[in-house]
C-alpha cells in the first residue's frame, strides 16, 4: 500500500466529522482555511462528501444517538481512509466521559488512527499532527 | 416590586406558598390554575417564558416555570408539584404560550411526565434513538 | 396538493444538538419544517448535578465553543444569585469585557458564514481574518483562543495585566476600523441588499408567541436585552445602546449583528479604559452556598441564556438547569420558513444563527415514487446570488 500512500500524502482531502462536540473543535478546523493559517497551500482540502476524503476529522464525543451515523459515515469512506481525533473529547472523553448518552468505547464506533490533544487544540497543533500524519505516509 | 404587588393581589387566591426575593418571585400553583396563571402572566403583563425546570424532588415531581417580565427585569416563577411519582400529569400550556412546545416535551420524556392538551406529545431528544428508550430517561439512567 | 418532503440531515452538527430537518416543499416553496434533534445530547444537566460549583463552571463552558463565556457567566450569576453574592468592582469590568469580546468574535464568525452560505466567500474570509485579532486578544488576557475559564463564583480567575492594557487597546482600535470598512462593504453591495430583503421574515407577533431572543428578537421589533433589563456586572456603569429593527428578515438580522459590534467595540473599550485606573481585588472568597433556588442570565450573542441552580448547602447543585439561545430560536423555523423557495431556505435557517458548520451538506429530494434526486441546498442558494447579480449588471 505504500505507493498508494505517498500519493494520498501530496494532497489530502479531509472531510470534517463532528459527533456530538462543543463546537470550538470545529470552529478551529474551519480556521484552518482561513487566511491566517490557510492549510490549502499543503494542499489540503475540505469536501463536503466522505466519499472523496482520505482523512476523516473526527471531533466530539460520540453519543449513543449519533453512533449509528458514524458508523456508516466511515463505511461510506473509501479505504484507505484515515481517522484523525480532534480534541480531548474523542481522545479521552473530556468531562463528559461520565454521562449516560455518550458510547463507553469510541474505537469500536470507528477506528481512530491518530489524536490531537487539546481543548480545543491550537490551529498550529492541528498543522503539526496532519504534517506529522503525512511523513507517516511517506514512510 | 410593584408589579409583583399588583399580581398578588390579583392571583393571590390561587397561591399555595410563596418565596419571595429580590427581583424574583416562586410560589406554588395548584394545577388546574396553571392554565389561568400563564395567561395572565403571557397575554396580560406580556411576560415572556423562558423556560420551565423539572425536578424530582422528595414531595414529587415538580415543575417550575420561569416567566420574565422584560421590561422591569423581574421573574415570575409558578411551580406545579405532582405527588404521584409513577404518573405524573398535569396541564398543558403550550395551547397559550407556543414557544412552551419543545421544554414540555423534553420534560416529558425526562421525567416521564404527561402533558394534558399538548399539541405534539412526542420525544424531543430521544425520538429515533437506536436504543429505542421507551421508558423516562429519569428512569433508564438509574437501570444501566 | 402534491407535496415533497426534503430530509436534511441527520448529519448536521448545531450548537448543542445537530438536527435532523424535514423541509416539506410544493414545487419550489417550502410549506412546512420539523426538526428532530438530539444527536448532541450529552446530559450537562445530570452530569452537573455530581459535580462541585467551580467543576461545572468548566462543564457548561463546555456546553458550546462559540458561547464559551456567556454560560460561565449565566451560571455564576444564578449561584451568586441564591445568596445574593456581591463581586468587587474589577471583576466587574472583566467579566463585561471578556463577555464582549466573545459577541464580536461571534458576530463576526456569523457574519463571515453568513457570506459563505449565500456565495460571497470573499466575505468569509475577509470576516474570519479579521477575527483572528480579537482571539488573540484573548489569548493575551485568559491564555487560549477559546474556552477562557474566566469565571469564578465571587469574581474572575484571573486578572488583566495592567501592563497589556495598551496593546489590547490598540489591537481595538485596528479591529474597528477593519470591521467598519467590512460593513461599508456589506451595506452599499445592491445584490447583498435584494438577496437578503423581504427574505425569512419573522413577523412582531411570532417573535413573541415562540418567545425569541436575542438578535432574532431584536430584528423583528421586540426590544428585549438582558444587559438593559437586568444590568449585572458593568453593565449599568458603560454607556452603549441596543440595536432594534422593525422588518424582521434576513437582511434586518444582519444589520441588528454588524451594528451591535461597534456597540460592544464600544463597551470594550470603556471597559480596558476604567480597568487602568479602578484596582483592588478580583474576587471575594465565597465559601459556601446555602439552600435556595438562584436564576442567572446573560445576554449571549446569540441571545439570553438562562441558568437556575437549586441548591441544599452541600458543595454541590441539586439542580442545575440551562436553556441555551437557540433552544427557543430554533423553533420560529416554523413561522418563517413558510411560504418561502427553497433557494432561501438555507439562508433563513442560517439567520438565527443555530451555528455555522451546520447547514452546508447536499440533501435528497424524495419525491412521489420514492425516486430520489441529490440537491445542494448550497448550490441553489449560491445560484440565487449570481442569478441577482447577472440581472443586476
Ligand atoms: S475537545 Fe474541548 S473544544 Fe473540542 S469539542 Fe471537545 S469539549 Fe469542545
Amino acid at each position: 500500500m505504500s505507493w498508494y500512500n505517498k500519493r494520498l500524502a501530496k494532497s489530502i482531502w479531509v472531510y470534517h466529522m463532528s459527533a456530538s462536540p462543543c463546537n470550538n473543535c470545529d470552529i478551529e478546523i474551519l480556521d484552518l482555511l482561513t487566511p491566517k493559517y490557510d492549510v490549502e497551500r499543503f494542499g489540503i482540502k475540505l469536501v463536503g462528501s466522505v466519499r472523496h476524503a482520505d482523512v476523516i476529522l473526527l471531533s466530539g464525543v460520540i453519543n449513543q444517538k449519533v453512533a449509528p451515523q458514524v458508523k456508516k459515515i466511515y463505511e461510506q469512506a473509501a479505504k484507505p481512509c484515515f481517522v484523525v481525533g480532534v480534541g480531548t473529547c474523542p481522545s479521552s472523553g473530556c468531562c463528559f466521559k461520565d454521562s449516560y448518552n455518550t458510547v463507553g468505547k469510541r474505537e469500536e464506533v470507528i477506528p481512530i488512527d491518530m489524536y490531537i490533544p487539546g481543548c480545543p487544540p491550537k490551529p498550529e497543533a492541528m498543522i503539526d499532527g496532519i504534517v506529522k500524519l503525512v511523513g507517516v505516509l511517506n514512510g | 416590586m410593584d408589579n409583583y404587588t399588583e399580581f398578588l393581589s390579583l392571583m393571590g387566591d390561587k397561591i399555595v406558598s410563596l418565596v419571595q426575593k429580590e427581583k424574583r418571585i416562586y410560589f406554588e400553583v395548584d394545577n388546574q390554575n396553571i392554565i389561568e396563571i400563564a395567561q395572565h402572566l403571557f397575554n396580560k403583563l406580556g411576560c415572556r417564558l423562558s423556560t420551565a425546570t423539572a425536578t424530582e424532588t422528595y414531595r414529587g415531581i415538580e415543575v417550575l416555570y420561569h416567566f420574565s417580565h422584560d421590561k422591569s427585569g423581574n421573574y415570575f416563577c409558578p411551580r406545579v408539584v405532582m405527588t404521584d411519582k409513577n404518573n405524573p400529569k398535569m396541564n398543558s400550556i403550550t395551547p397559550i404560550v407556543r414557544g412552551a412546545e419543545w421544554i414540555e416535551r423534553e420534560m416529558s420524556e425526562m421525567l416521564g411526565i404527561t402533558f394534558e392538551g399538548h399539541p405534539r406529545p412526542e420525544p424531543l431528544l430521544t425520538g429515533n434513538h437506536p436504543q429505542n428508550i421507551k421508558v423516562p430517561l429519569r428512569k433508564w439512567r438509574s437501570n444501566g | 396538493m402534491d407535496k415533497n418532503v426534503i430530509p436534511v440531515g441527520p448529519y448536521h452538527p448545531l450548537l448543542e444538538e445537530a438536527e435532523y430537518f424535514t423541509l416539506q416543499v410544493d414545487g419550489e416553496t417550502v410549506v412546512d419544517i420539523d426538526l428532530e434533534i438530539g444527536w448532541m445530547h450529552r446530559g450537562h444537566e445530570f452530569m452537573s448535578e455530581s459535580k462541585t460549583f467551580t467543576q461545572s463552571l468548566y462543564l457548561v463552558e463546555r456546553i458550546c465553543g462559540i458561547c464559551s463565556t456567556s454560560h460561565p457567566i449565566a451560571a455564576v450569576h444564578a449561584m451568586e444569585d441564591v445568596d445574593n453574592i456581591e463581586i468587587p468592582l474589577r471583576a466587574r469590568y472583566i467579566r463585561t469585557l471578556v463577555g464582549e469580546l466573545e459577541r464580536i468574535h461571534s458576530h463576526l464568525l456569523w457574519l463571515g458564514l453568513a457570506g459563505h452560505f449565500i456565495g460571497y466567500d470573499t466575505l468569509w474570509m475577509w470576516a474570519w481574518k479579521y477575527r483572528e485579532p480579537v482571539l488573540q486578544m484573548f489569548e493575551i488576557i485568559s491564555g487560549n483562543r477559546n474556552h477562557y475559564g474566566m469565571m469564578r463564583i465571587g469574581g474572575v480567575a484571573r486578572d488583566v495585566d495592567p501592563s497589556k492594557i495598551s496593546k489590547l487597546m490598540d489591537i481595538m482600535d485596528e479591529i474597528e476600523k477593519k470591521i467598519e470598512m467590512i460593513a461599508k462593504a456589506a451595506n452599499d453591495d445592491p445584490v447583498l441588499k435584494s438577496r437578503l430583503k423581504g427574505v425569512g421574515v419573522l413577523t412582531k407577533k411570532d417573535a413573541i408567541d415562540f418567545c425569541a431572543v436575542g438578535p432574532t428578537a431584536r430584528a423583528s421589533g421586540v426590544p428585549i436585552d438582558v444587559r438593559k433589563d437586568e444590568p449585572r456586572d458593568a453593565y449599568d456603569l458603560v454607556d452603549f445602546n441596543i440595536i432594534v429593527t422593525e422588518n424582521g428578515d434576513v437582511f434586518d438580522k444582519t444589520v441588528v449583528r454588524l451594528l451591535e459590534i461597534f456597540e460592544s467595540i464600544k463597551i470594550c473599550k470603556q471597559c480596558l479604559e476604567k480597568l487602568k485606573t479602578v484596582n483592588g481585588g478580583i474576587r471575594n472568597n465565597v465559601k459556601e452556598i446555602s439552600a435556595g433556588e438562584g436564576i442567572g442570565r446573560y445576554e449571549a450573542p446569540r441571545g439570553e441564556v438562562f441558568h437556575y441552580v437549586r441548591t441544599d448547602g452541600t458543595n454541590r447543585p441539586v439542580r442545575h438547569k440551562v436553556r441555551a439561545p437557540s433552544y427557543v430560536n430554533i423553533p420560529t423555523f416554523k413561522a418563517s420558513c413558510k411560504g418561502i423557495p427553497l433557494a432561501d431556505a438555507l439562508i433563513t435557517l442560517a439567520a438565527v444563527d443555530p451555528c455555522y458548520c451546520c447547514t452546508e451538506r447536499s440533501i435528497k429530494i424524495i419525491d412521489k415514487n420514492n425516486e430520489s434526486r441529490k440537491i445542494d441546498l448550497l448550490k441553489l442558494s449560491r445560484e440565487k446570488t449570481e442569478q441577482i447579480r447577472r440581472e443586476m449588471k
